[in-house]
């Protein structure tokens, strides 16, 4: 019997890329019983993409899915198909929660809103996440995290000047909205817990974003300036920024530095071996006043230098600063090691794959992930005998008309 | 009206810009989150952008964004009888999220284990830059430092640039909202058994979690992927992301798979306009892209798509963002104007849905507009609950309502500096 928190709860997860499994990750390894259900005629576009074991391209072979489908069990269910929906609607009771993130019209198309659904188990929770909500002219705008994070403003800060934007990379909405998207979820968990009642969640990928830019509109709305990208500067620290230091191995490697006052920057320059500085940049002022020519200064005393070493010697000073770690740095990186960050587990097809570990620690009910992600329909026949209680020969039959696999 | 969806708990919220999004949250779900500040204020109230640029304690913007709706009291932490007032506290409260550095609450006698004796309902969050065993579990953190630790800044950036963070810095946010998921799968048993916990975010692994695909490939593919401007080296090739129209920019991709119907439908429109040139309108689209492939392979299919993202670039420069996006949306293309602050605040989606919600800041005499409910609930909306609090605002109610102090005893500690 597990004492994970979710030890219990079960979830019928329609959700597909990366919000929505993300979010149901959370719950998985606390110990909820999240079904994935997958279509195999509309795959998991995930399951498309790399990296994939031994870069060999396979629905079952990529790491992209597997990272975010941990502790979870997989239903591959057609439900384009009207015996797939009686079977979802025949296990339906059994959930305590069902989640989806299609466009809207697609739950609609099957006939499956909440309405409908809560007919059935008339306390269940329901959430829906897609890019720009539920209702609203732009309810049925398609994308990506990609194309949200231009949309919610995060593209336009980001560059060295408004002619030279450089973007966050990836779907980078994708990995703000499943936070808050969970809270929302395990916060209607537990009102369902004190008052019998169910709900429906509306998430907007749009809406959650806008959160990572408060500031941003807040400001404009109280004084009509529009943010723009500013490189490294900040108002606060100086100097602030990514400094190359000696190559390794043929990599580069930068450090990024930011210094809060002038004791702190005297630590630098100790660190640094007290080479000759410009007399302007003694004070925060003096350093603001240019911060071109001081980047430029800092860039040569770092250059010399490695990041890690440099890293050790300007934090024992007091100076915050750490290498930029590349993808394959974060592998070596003896925090994240000393965290227990990386995992590797032994997929049913891929066998043993490198999984990321939960971004936090808890002391009495820590959980993790349970057990790789599934292949598809691993758990088809277990689920439906489990739940429904069906017979192998009706599992048999329903492969044959291709309603599951 | 309070949301009632976590109705009745409190937390108690003694972090900077370290955490100061756990709190909003939880202000939004309906907690009373009190804001436990050194008598000098929080160093939230010091981070620009200024109300009226005019730096003061009660105008940070940024301030106003991440505190509102939550209560702040003072209290010095340094004094004895301030470590007592906190202890009383904690006996009455359900969460507690920290980002001091490790060990200063021990230091202080206020670590967790000296706390659950007091409450052990007590959840106990503390957020930390890397953790609490590694060489650097001291280290100092910037966001711009976390940003880089984690994986996010090095691909951000021009080849041989350097790499860059927002200008709205984002790691500490992730930190902040992880600290809420933690909290409440926490709170989860909690309810039932009445048992709290010790919870340790890192700051550094949130950062990694917005890589997306690209922390196994080193492993699985045997490199690492480099920072490329607007290009993407993601899932193979080298595309463009991010192009130039009339008055900014729009994100747009030309690509095969999920983007074969998308990269049809704007040379569709080009023809519509006369403004494909003579290759692509006669050719009948593009030769290398495919419904199921992502990308061309070969070097003459390489090509093609430079001729096309060349083509698509002339015509997008003809074009407002804001006729991009209409057709964006009527023709269901994958792109969006890379929007601003302006663009966001006149969207007709979020006026729709009643997204931004205005409070009245009472002590500034002012109406501050807020992004609204990160979810809409159907039976416990949730949302900002007020404005931020002037400094101190509810020494009185904490301290008198929730302690049961006098006046006079009040009086007293203000003068005594404790709060």
């Amino acid at each position: 019997m597990s004492h994970l928190p979710f030890a219990g709860i079960r979830i019928l997860d329609f959700t597909w890329y990366a919000v929505g499994p993300v979010t149901t990750k959370y719950f998985a390894d606390y110990g909820a019983d999240v079904v994935r259900i997958e279509s195999a005629a509309r795959l998991d576009g995930l399951r498309l993409a790399p990296p994939w074991k031994d870069a060999h391209p396979g629905v079952n072979n990529s790491q992209f899915f597997a990272s975010f489908n941990t502790s979870k069990r997989g239903l591959a269910l057609d439900m384009s198909k009207p015996r797939a929906r009686e079977i979802f609607l025949k296990m339906l009771p059994w959930a305590d929660v069902v989640t989806e993130s299609f466009t809207p019209k697609t739950l609609r198309n099957w006939g499956l809103d909440y309405a409908s659904m809560r007919a059935i188990k008339p306390d269940l929770i329901m959430l829906s996440t897609c890019m720009q909500g539920q209702t609203g002219p732009h309810r049925d705008y398609p994308g990506f995290g990609n194309l949200m994070a231009a949309l919610s403003g995060f593209y336009h800060i980001s560059g060295y000047s408004e002619a030279e934007p450089c973007p966050p990379y990836g779907a980078y909405t994708d990995f703000i909205a499943p936070r808050f998207s969970a809270c929302a979820l395990i916060a209607a968990l537990d009102y369902r817990r004190r008052t019998g009642k169910g709900q429906f969640i509306d998430m907007a990928q749009y809406e959650a974003s806008l959160h990572n830019v408060a500031p941003m509109l807040v400001d404009y709305f109280a004084s009509g300036r529009v943010l723009g990208p500013t490189g490294n500067r900040s108002e606060r620290y100086t100097p602030h920024g990514a400094y190359r230091c000696t190559d390794e191995d043929g990599h580069e490697r930068w450090i990024a530095i930011a210094v809060a006052d002038d004791s702190e920057w005297q630590a630098l320059i100790a660190v640094m071996g007290n080479p000759p500085v410009d007399a302007r940049f003694a004070t925060m002022l003096g350093r603001f006043h240019d911060q071109a020519a001081l980047d430029e200064f800092v860039g040569s005393i770092v250059r010399t230098r490695g990041a890690d070493e440099l890293t050790v010697a300007l934090q024992a000073a007091g100076v915050s600063a750490y290498p930029v770690q590349n993808c394959m740095d974060l592998h070596r990186d003896e925090n994240l090691e000393a965290f227990g960050f990386w995992h590797w587990l032994d997929h049913k097809e891929m066998g043993p794959s490198p999984y990321e570990g939960l971004e936090h620690r808890m002391s009495r009910t820590p959980g993790g992930l349970q057990r790789p992600a599934p292949a598809l329909g691993q758990h088809t026949d277990e689920v439906l005998g489990e739940i429904l209680g069906m017979a192998a020969a009706e599992i048999e039959e329903l492969k044959r008309e291709k309603v599951i696999y | 009206m309070r949301s009632v969806l976590l109705d009745g708990m409190r937390m108690l919220d003694l972090t900077d810009e370290k955490g100061a999004l756990c709190g909003k949250m939880f202000a939004d779900m309906g907690a009373e989150v009190i804001k436990v500040e050194p008598p000098q204020g929080c160093s939230t109230r010091r981070i620009p952008p200024f109300l009226d640029d005019e730096p003061g304690l009660e105008h940070s913007l940024y301030f106003l964004a991440f505190q509102a709706g939550k209560r702040s009291i003072t209290l010095n932490l340094e004094s004895a009888e301030g470590r007592e007032l906190l202890k009383q506290l904690v006996k009455r409260s359900d969460f507690l999220v920290e980002a001091f550095p490790l060990g200063y609450l021990e230091s202080l006698g206020l670590g967790y284990d000296t706390l659950a004796e007091l409450n052990p309902r007590l959840i106990h969050a503390s957020i930390t830059p890397f953790g609490d065993k590694g060489p650097g579990k001291d280290y100092k953190a910037a966001d711009i430092v976390s940003w880089a630790s984690g994986g996010a800044m090095f691909l951000m950036g021009q080849e041989g640039r350097p790499p860059l963070q927002m200008s709205v810095p984002q790691a500490w946010l992730h930190a902040g909202a992880e600290a809420a998921v933690a909290s409440m799968i926490a709170h989860y048993p909690r309810q039932a058994d009445g048992l709290g916990q010790h919870i340790v975010v890192n700051a550094q692994a949130c950062v990694v979690w917005t890589l997306m695909n690209e922390q196994a490939m080193p492993l699985l593919h045997g490199d690492y992927l480099r920072r490329s401007g607007v290009f993407t080296g993601a899932i193979g090739g080298r595309r463009k992301t991010v192009y130039q129209c009339k008055d900014g920019h729009v994100s747009f991709l030309i690509a095969g798979g999920a983007y074969f119907n998308s990269t049809n439908a704007v040379i569709a429109w080009m023809k519509e306009e006369g403004a494909a040139p003579a290759w692509l309108a006669e050719g009948g689209g593009l030769k290398t892209l495919t419904p199921s492939g992502f990308m061309a392979a070969s070097a003459a299919d390489l090509k093609e798509l430079d001729d096309a993202e060349e083509a698509v670039q002339s015509f997008f420069l003809t074009k407002t963002k804001k006729e991009l996006w209409q057709n964006i949306l009527q023709r269901r293309l994958f792109g969006a104007p890379l929007a601003n602050a302006a663009d966001i605040a006149d969207d007709a989606q979020l006026k729709a849905r009643d997204y931004f919600v205005t409070v009245d800041h009472a002590g500034l005499g002012r109406k501050f507009t807020l992004p609204g409910a990160f979810a809409k609930m159907s039976e416990t909306p949730v949302g900002p609950q007020g404005a931020a609090p002037q400094l101190g605002q509810h020494n009185r109610e904490i301290y008198g309502g929730l302690l049961g102090l006098s006046k006079t005893e009040i009086v007293e500690l203000r003068a005594a500096g404790i709060i």
